[in-house]
């Protein structure tokens, strides 16, 4: 066989095997994943709606889901926002926790993150970053302190803390807070969120 | 290239070959990972099966394949296995998978994986390259072993989560930061080096 045609031959099938060979690995894990990540939301719905037994899926769209949190008679007790945003390198995935009048977050969990290590990877820190965002009032746009303070107490109401050195990264998180609690009201002002019929899974 | 005897094929992975200490391959995932045991051992045990089957499989074609178009098969197969790692961890440890993150998926640029391909599996035996593979697989996961070992200790006190040291105990902090990953490895290389003359000398 001529070298060219060889070569190609030979990579073509080394791609095609692998290709194949993912595609099973793909489809015998795909449920077990799927399971996780459901298993992930559920975890981080009780995290960020304190109180909360059962919950349900209000609202789902292209990377923003909103759940809400029932405590055990069963009322809305608050929501939890399951959105995604783009982040310093990759997509930052995160619940945000809200009272049921959303004037108020109860929590922030980060679901998925690929930022620098050390540096904007903070988001998942609780001592640095996630602790800032209880009770932070957002009725308005939430802004950032920079430079970054040391207690909450320092904060204004409707602030949370900076990273420091992850500057961009904190912006990212707050922007896809901002926009995601503006969405979410939007939606409760038309009328267009479910009221709890559908459950989480 | 002297003759080696299956066992020594395999122990050179361990010391006078070893891919951290003594080839300073691979030190993106020593370094970044290696902050918690349970972390280094599943960087460690990933990385070692993409290494054993991407060996079996490159000395299994090695024939086939033209050397014009080598790197990129090599790439192609690296990262099946790399693939199948990450949605195995992804599938059954979540936990660590999270913990792990993008560093998983960056076994693929792990130069001791394309380093054995290119080195060992495209010129010897499928026999030999799977021994090979095992004692280079071994000798990575004993370096991530014992690196993450003295970083857990050190800097948060605990060992696989375990606490290990007295209440008197402060952690480093900086043990688990990058920094720390540096200087502990930089001491390991010292001390490996330290050995290595000295056993050299009395040669």
């Amino acid at each position: 066989m001529k070298l060219s045609v060889r070569m190609v031959v030979v990579l073509t099938s080394v791609g095609l095997l692998s290709g194949s060979f993912l595609a099973t690995v793909g489809i015998l894990t795909k449920e077990r994943i799927e399971i996780n990540k459901q298993r992930v939301i559920e975890e981080a719905i009780i995290k960020v709606v304190p109180g909360t037994e059962s919950s349900t899926k209000l609202y789902e769209a292209k990377d923003f889901k909103v759940y809400g949190g029932k405590d055990p008679d069963g009322t809305l007790i608050g929501y939890g926002i399951l959105v995604s945003g783009i982040g310093f390198q990759d997509k930052i995935t995160l619940m945000l926790g809200t009272n049921i009048s959303l004037t108020k977050t109860t929590r922030l969990e980060i679901i998925e993150q690929k930022e620098t290590p050390g540096l904007g990877a903070k988001i998942e820190d609780e001592d640095v970053f996630l602790k800032f965002w209880e009770g932070r009032d957002c009725s308005q746009p939430i802004s950032l302190r920079k430079p970054a303070v040391k207690t909450a107490e320092e904060l204004a109401a409707s602030e949370v803390n900076t990273i420091t050195g992850a500057t961009i990264s904190s912006e990212s998180v707050l922007k896809i807070v901002n926009n995601s609690v503006e969405r979410l009201r939007q939606l409760i002002k038309e009328g267009n969120l479910q009221k709890g019929e559908q459950d989480a899974r | 290239m002297p003759a080696r005897s299956i066992g020594q094929e395999f122990t050179k992975g361990l010391w006078s070959e070893n891919p951290v200490f003594r080839q300073l391959l691979g030190l993106c995932p020593t370094l970044a990972v290696t902050g918690w045991v349970i972390n280094g051992l599943a960087m460690g045990l990933a990385t070692s099966f993409v290494l054993i089957f991407s060996s079996l499989v490159v000395s299994i074609i090695k024939k086939l394949i033209p050397s014009q178009v080598r790197i990129a098969s090599y790439i192609v197969i690296i990262a099946t296995f790399v693939t199948v790692a990450d949605r195995f961890l992804a599938a059954y440890f979540p936990d660590i998978s999270k913990d792990l993150g993008p560093y998983v998926p960056l076994i693929v640029v792990n130069c001791i994986i394309l380093g054995r391909q290119e080195a060992f599996s495209s010129k010897n035996s499928v026999g030999r390259s799977l021994i090979d593979a095992l004692g280079m697989s071994s000798g990575f996961v004993l370096a991530l072993l014992v690196l993450s070992s003295i970083r857990e200790i050190l800097g948060s006190g605990t060992y696989l989560g375990h606490q290990v040291m007295g209440s008197w105990f402060k952690p480093w902090i900086i043990m688990i930061l990058p920094a720390g990953a540096f200087l502990a490895l930089g001491i390991l290389l010292g001390i490996a080096l330290q050995i290595e003359k000295k056993t050299k000398s009395r040669v």
